[in-house]
């Protein structure tokens, strides 16, 4: 059945594709992404000049995404752990693939993916969307796919050859880590509560409003100011992680030194990067638990409690947490921001504000292989 | 503005235009270096670094409408200078005024057309990443008008966005003036503070065509400036508002020498506070735009008193005129001077005392507003628009011309190297674009720290 449907969409893909002017079909340039439009408050985004964003690679990437077809057991697709409904998470400490072993790292959110830092995965280790897409679909554990005998599958689908054509003219490896990248580009998430505050479509409630001051300030005890100093790593509007360099990555105190593992150090070398991973988005973040690289906090409370108590020092420890205390110095508590519980919560009700619904429901995310 | 007002400023301006450099208007071109296309892609992205907002005056004999535009301001671009969307108003007499970003990334404008005194302005990306200008949006003032400036502050755990209206509640009114304090949020009025001179007791505290505003704490500084009408009257003090009340409290007169026969006009103000300079004993500074004077009045935090003005800067002396804006980075205080058309700087550690920290930056008559950026290989630059008011020329048959300050109106904006001051490009936007230029702001971010 899911074939036949297919067959069909690749009829009307294809029957759009041809010309009239004679009996040799020509194929017409893919067609730039219409009604387009993200938050000019995100920043200057870049999309790869030899991949734009077209409405043919974007229906194709889509449709790659949720393919099981692309893992080797032809059981797990992106999607598998990357969930629309859970901000595509998966809900897990670390995702698990065709191998039934669980995976090194916990499945990021795909949100806002052209903004924050452009290295992907925690540790960086991708250094383009599209060199991103192919490591999960090759690795052993995760969809075990070759990707020759991929190309060699999807080109026996009528479906997927008018997709194709349409979008890149042919089925390549490369085709489809475009296509894949391009459908994540177009997973933004921008509906939020906390959108539509900066929209001026909606006013935050008094504890939401107090937790969107915290989040944004670092604390000054000299001018009592008092912050939970989140900003610091997480931009004030996307929530993500910095651009600039590899400012995006932070050691974050997770892990005393003897216990520190590489994270992006393992791409760069240099052991200045030990322990840091990538600062992801915060965007829905309610739905996108367990947190940090290895899933070992299940609830947005045991983050506040390791960023206000749980400080872990190090050799490599950001700078911006190490010094971030909203008492005067002098504390023989080591590390600690001195929350209160309500300034926490004050910051869990923030952090609710930036779960969209739209993003999590929009049918131009879902899975196109479900019936509705 | 009176003929006899006219008559009697014209010979100073012109003395003053006579000895400053040669300012020939000409066209000069882009730096001779263009984007490298080694570039890495973060300096791609960040390639609107170097764009600029401008707000376009229509000149009307030259057949332009007003207008609001993305302008590539890097003088290593190969498009410096280009226009990248112009958005044009064409539903107002007068143009767009001043823009700022609000604090949550919202684009705002005062205007000085009576149907548009302040609007918001409808920001987007498209598919390649480029902002775009999606719409002006016309706000109710509840019948303010001619709109300046705009500051964000927090009384007492709120939120509010005060405005001014050099033209209040009606031009004809010869002491008008307000300024309207809106929700952030929403942008609805919720109040409007007027304290009309001729209506108060004798004495009592007013409010006058009200301009430039700073605030500390529960106290803000408002300078009164000219009336509208430029005819009518001008201000000679600043008006300091309780923000716990929302009412004028005392006016505090910054005059001296009357160089140019008028009174002073103050038409910019800073309050010099701690989160400008930590640990600065809080203090004001006003220019006044016909005293050619900078003003320092000492501010007591615990009795919230006002102390004795000090002249801190004298224009007439040392060969200034109409010092306008401050605006500051994390170092220095720059105070634009339309006359002869430069930008003086000071360290911002010394403040509120003006202690020089470098040579003048030589822009163009009618220096005014500026910001700050890097170049795409990361020079940090300094642009001056280069305008008082953007009325046309006799010359040009221009029928909103007005005499003087058509002197100090080049219509450009320069670009400059900020350490040295260097000029490294100008764009004329009367020559290239047949327009004036009102307010550049940059495209992202204020690109300065301190303003008002």
């Amino acid at each position: 059945m899911r074939r036949l449907a297919s067959a069909a969409a690749s009829f009307a893909v294809v029957f759009g594709a041809i010309t009239a002017d004679g009996c040799h079909a020509r194929r017409r340039g893919p067609t730039p992404l219409a009604g387009f439009s993200a938050p000019f408050v995100f920043g200057r985004f870049e999309v790869p000049a030899d991949n734009p964003l077209t409405e043919e690679s974007v229906e194709l990437g889509r449709r790659l995404f949720y393919d099981r077809r692309l893992s080797g057991t032809d059981t797990v697709s992106c999607s598998t752990c990357h969930m629309q409904r859970l901000a595509f998470t998966d809900g897990r400490r670390t995702g698990i693939g065709v191998s039934g072993k669980p995976l090194a790292f916990n499945s990021m959110s795909l949100a806002n993916l052209m903004w924050g830092a452009q290295r992907f995965f925690w540790n960086g280790r991708a250094a383009t969307l599209e060199a991103q897409t192919l490591v999960p679909i090759q690795h052993p554990d995760e969809m075990a796919e070759d990707l020759q005998r991929l190309v060699a599958e999807l080109s026996a689908d009528d479906s997927y050859r008018a997709l194709f054509a349409a979008a890149y003219g042919e089925i390549s490896a490369g085709a489809i880590s475009r296509a894949l990248a391009s459908f994540e580009r177009t997973l933004i998430s921008s509906n939020s509560r906390y959108d539509q505050f900066l929209r001026g479509e909606i006013t935050l409630n008094a504890q939401e409003e107090w937790g969107r001051k915290l989040f944004t300030a670092h604390p000054d005890v000299k001018v009592s100011l008092r912050g939970g100093n989140c900003i610091d790593c997480h931009s004030q509007f996307l929530t993500s992680g910095f651009s600039t360099g590899l400012d995006g990555f932070s050691n974050n105190g997770l892990d005393d030194e003897e216990l520190l593992q590489p994270g992006l150090q393992a791409v760069t070398g240099d052991p200045a990067h030990r322990g840091r991973f990538k600062a992801p988005t915060l965007r829905n973040i309610a739905l996108t638990a367990p947190y940090m690289h290895d899933g070992r906090f299940a609830t947005l409370e045991e983050v506040l409690l390791h960023y206000d108590r749980g400080i872990r020092n190090s050799s490599t420890l950001s700078p911006l947490i190490a010094e971030a205390d909203n008492q005067s110095a002098g504390s023989q508590e080591g590390i600690s921001l001195h929350l209160t519980e309500a300034e926490q919560g004050a910051i869990i009700a923030f952090l609710h504000t930036l779960t969209d619904e739209d993003f999590v429901t929009a049918e131009r995310f879902s899975d196109p292989f479900v019936r509705k | 503005m009176t003929q006899s007002m006219k008559v009697a400023f014209l010979p100073m301006l012109v003395a003053l235009l006579l000895s400053t450099a040669a300012c020939t208007g000409k066209q000069e071109g882009p730096g001779t270096q263009s984007r490298s296309p080694e570039s890495t892609a973060a300096a791609r992205r960040n390639v609107e670094a170097g764009q600029g907002m401008v707000l376009l005056r229509g000149l009307p004999t030259l057949g332009t409408v007003h207008s609001v535009a993305i302008v590539e301001l890097d003088p290593e671009a190969a498009d410096f200078g280009a226009i990248l969307q112009d958005f044009e108003l064409p539903d107002l007499q007068l143009p767009l005024h001043h823009l700022y970003y609000s604090p949550t990334g919202r684009l705002y404008s005062t205007g000085l057309d009576p149907k548009c005194s302040l609007a918001e302005l409808g920001l987007s990306r498209n598919a390649e990443g480029a902002a775009v200008i999606k719409g002006v949006t016309c706000l109710n003032t509840h019948g303010q008008q001619v709109g300046e400036d705009i500051i964000w502050h927090n009384v007492s755990g709120k939120e509010y966005m005060f405005v001014t209206f050099m033209g209040g509640t009606g031009l004809d009114q010869a002491d008008c003036g307000s300024i309207g304090v809106f929700d952030p949020q929403t942008n609805a009025v919720i109040k409007i503070i007027e304290a009309r001179k001729g209506k108060g007791a004798k004495g009592a505290p007013f409010l006058m065509y009200p301009h430039g505003m700073s605030a500390y704490q529960d106290r803000m500084v408002v300078t009164s400036t000219v009336h509208p009408d430029l005819a009518t009257g001008v201000g000679n003090g600043i008006t300091v508002v309780d923000l716990n009340t929302l009412k004028p409290i005392q006016n505090i007169v910054v005059e001296d020498a009357k160089p140019v026969g008028f009174p002073s006009s103050p038409v910019e103000v800073l309050f010099v506070r701690p989160s400008i300079v930590p640990g600065v004993a809080p203090a004001v500074l006003v220019n006044t735009m016909f005293g050619f004077e900078t003003w320092k009045i000492p501010y007591n935090e615990a009795a919230k008193s006002f102390g004795v003005p000090a002249k801190v800067h004298d224009g007439a002396k040392a060969g200034t005129g109409v010092p306008l804006e401050f605006y500051g980075n994390d170092t220095e205080l720059f105070v634009s001077h339309a006359l002869p058309g430069i930008v003086k700087r000071y360290r911002l550690s010394s403040l509120p005392e003006l202690v020089s920290s470098g040579n003048d930056i030589k822009a163009e008559a009618g220096a005014h507003h500026m910001i700050f950026y890097p170049s795409a290989s990361g020079r940090k630059l300094i642009a001056v628009q280069n305008n008082l008011l953007n009325l046309g020329k006799a010359a040009d048959g221009d029928p909103t011309d007005v005499d003087f300050i058509a002197k100090v109106n080049d219509h450009s904006i320069t670009v400059h190297d900020l350490q040295s001051g260097e000029r490294l490009a100008k764009l004329s936007f009367k020559d290239r674009y047949k327009k004036g230029v009102e307010n550049v702001e940059a495209l992202f971010g204020s690109g300065f720290v301190h303003h008002h």
